[in-house]
């Protein structure tokens, strides 16, 4: 498959009052054409600055690039000058946000805000871009699209905010889509319509798509391949089924069973991951995730487990999967 | 049976607004057991909050009865009400907000103690606050930090420990733990589980996350718009929704199951919840509802029972 987007080894980091934070510490992904990447974790672990960071949104300072590519079409962006970002920023790529609230500009009206881009990227005229506004309203079903793009965002709903926002983003048929938690602020049945609209104008504009959620419902929903991200880190990535199926690292396994679900016994404490991600002021020695670990062994404190291929598609970074491990996997603290 | 521990009765609170009434609560009646646990769930802006607020009075309600104790506390003073306070607590959504970032967790766990006046000496304070934290899985060396020093899920502790300072018989959990990650998630819901059990709790507890108030209630309400659309046993309405709206917002939450959640039909709802302001009379659900018929329109469907303690509030059931 032909890809759109690949990232190699990128880092991010902030520096802080304190020190340095290393959000993003070297992840690897690449994106297909008109495939749908899920990216999954907990808050902190990195995967909105990974967002951020493919689009170049990060304030800079206090954030940098400590090291990595972005490849898109074949071109690192990390290479662009600011004024080359900005023909692809909106435009090739295209970002959803998480809050519809705050993400659209309160001043102007929504058919403005919509055509911004076409007006800037593709210089065009008033009357084209009015016809082009109340066609993307149309696309993603806001009723009454003619009268609504003279509205301002207040007059909006949240559901229908995100609609705008989708619309807008989709508004220069852009290849890759990032869309960073887009309905984590609606309500279930808002939610349930804004994913099959993303889901039907995928395949009408062929786009790729990076979804970044908590939500494994969504996950399961939405996504061919799943990466899960903890504490900067890729952990485990594979096909969507791969993931639900046969999860192979132990944190997606409890991410797995933590999820509250319909059909859960009453009766039985729920299943908790106990404590707390690791402070990345100072990113752990070993494994990341050994803190919380039940499985942990004596190798995990201080050595950082490669990612593991189980398949062409199936990785995952834990000791426990490493082609020598299958000898002492049930030996209690085993050394290797 | 057992006695309720609160009933609430045609309880209403209106907001005054630019263009009108906005009838948040209209009207909803329930009894909630002692040591029961009741879910109440709807999409934001259907009451809910609103409901739990006017509960425990911290809105003053525009009418209604809350019977607690055989007494009417809607009636009551000022000063008869601090008292009633005692038994009555609640637990607020957002961890970042609902705790002073300018005090301590000491104090901030001390302030209902402060204010009814429940310790003689300072080394009673101190005592009582230190065996509140351990209850809530915090230990006396987070005594004499701030809250910007902890997590959304200790934060959520440190709240919970504040609301159980009193020794109350009734806690309104409103939204505790939707400003916080899955993984923490169940630890605060299996902290609220545990705590009820040893000091006989009873819980309101308000949320739009559909599988956690069907794992953590008793019985389950559903508000839309101000009204109660369903109430049932947790299992019975989960199991068999009768109220469409209901149906809905079951059909909406997405399963965290590939193989079942792509081959799923699900029902579709059109649009938003519409404004609360000046409501028609009518079902509250009417403009969204596929089954709708004229008569709905026309007259608000009362709110009965339709099976064995199964309530709905719908025409063509």
């Amino acid at each position: 498959m032909e890809n759109v987007l690949e990232v190699k080894d990128l880092k991010i980091s902030f520096k802080t009052f304190f020190g340095e934070v290393e959000a993003v510490r070297g992840i690897s992904f690449k994106v297909g054409k008109e495939e749908t990447i899920a990216i999954v974790g907990e808050s902190g672990c990195g995967k909105s600055v990974t967002a951020s960071g493919i689009m170049q949104l990060l304030p800079m300072p206090p954030a940098f690039f400590k090291g990595g590519e972005i490849i898109f079409n074949g071109e690192n962006l990390l290479n662009k000058k600011e004024k080359e970002m900005q023909a692809i920023r909106g435009n090739k790529i295209s970002m959803v946000f998480q809050d519809p609230m705050t993400s659209l500009n309160p001043t102007m009206k929504i058919g403005k805000q919509i055509v911004e881009g076409l007006v800037k990227h593709h210089k065009m005229s008033a009357e084209d871009a009015h016809k082009k506004a109340i066609e993307m309203l149309e696309l993603v079903a806001v009723p009454q699209p003619g009268k609504r793009i003279n509205q301002y965002p207040h007059e909006f709903s949240g559901g229908m905010r995100q609609r705008v926002m989708i619309a807008l983003a989709m508004v220069c048929n852009p290849q890759l889509l990032i869309a960073d938690e887009p309905t984590t602020a609606l309500d279930v049945t808002v939610q349930a319509q804004i994913l099959e609209l993303m889901k039907k104008l995928q395949e009408q504009l062929e786009m790729s798509i990076i979804l970044i959620t908590h939500d494994l419902g969504i996950v399961a929903d939405m996504s061919d391949r799943v990466i899960v991200m903890y504490a900067g880190q890729i952990v485990e990535t594979g096909l969507t089924e791969e993931i639900f199926a046969s999860p192979k690292h132990p944190y997606t396994r409890k991410l797995l069973a933590s999820v509250p679900r319909l059909d859960m016994n009453k009766d039985e404490p729920l299943y908790s991951i106990d404590g707390t991600p690791p402070d990345l002021y100072i990113p752990p020695k070993g494994c990341s995730f050994y803190d919380r670990c039940t499985e942990a062994m004596k190798i995990c404190k201080d050595h950082v487990p490669d990612l593991n291929e189980h398949n062409d598609t199936h990785l995952s970074r834990c000791w426990l999967n490493h082609p020598m491990a299958q000898k002492v996997y049930s030996m209690d603290g085993g050394e290797k | 049976m057992t006695e309720p521990l609160i009933s609430a009765r045609n309880i209403k609170k209106y907001f005054d607004v630019g263009g009108g009434q906005l009838k948040a609560v209209d009207g909803i009646s329930f009894d909630i057991y002692p040591k029961e646990t009741f879910g109440l769930v709807g999409e934001s802006g259907c009451g809910k909050s609103t409901a739990g607020r006017t509960i425990v009075r911290l809105y003053e309600p525009t009418g209604g009865e809350l019977i607690f104790n055989g007494k009417n506390i809607y009636k009551l003073s000022r000063k008869e009400m601090q008292v009633v306070r005692r038994d009555f607590q609640i637990v607020f959504q957002d961890p970042y907000a609902s705790l002073n970032p300018r005090m301590t967790v000491e104090d901030i766990v001390a302030e209902p103690l402060d204010i009814h006046q429940m310790y003689k000496t300072r080394e009673e304070r101190s005592e009582r606050v230190i065996e509140l934290l351990r209850l809530v899985g915090l230990g006396d060396e987070h005594v004499l930090r701030f809250p910007h020093e902890f997590s959304g899920g200790q934060r959520q502790r440190i709240g919970i420990a504040r609301a159980l300072a009193l020794n109350p018989k009734f806690i309104v959990c409103d939204e505790p733990i939707s400003a916080l990650d899955v993984s923490i998630q169940a630890q605060v819901v299996n902290l609220l589980k545990d705590l009820q059990d040893r000091l006989g709790l009873t819980y309101m507890f308000i949320a739009h996350d559909l599988s956690m108030v069907r794992y953590i209630s008793d019985r389950v309400g559903v508000m839309y718009l101000g009204h109660m659309m369903e109430l049932a046993k947790s299992e019975e309405l989960y199991a068999n929704p009768l109220h469409p709206y209901t149906k809905a917002l079951l059909s909406a939450i997405p399963i965290p199951d590939p193989g079942i959640q792509r081959n799923r039909r699900r029902i579709m709802l059109e649009g938003d919840v519409p404004s609360p302001i000046n409501p028609k009379e009518g079902c509250r659900f009417v403009d969204r509802c596929s089954y709708a018929i004229d008569r709905c329109r026309k007259e608000t469907p009362a709110f009965v029972e339709k099976g064995t303690n199964h309530f709905a509030a719908c025409h063509i059931i």
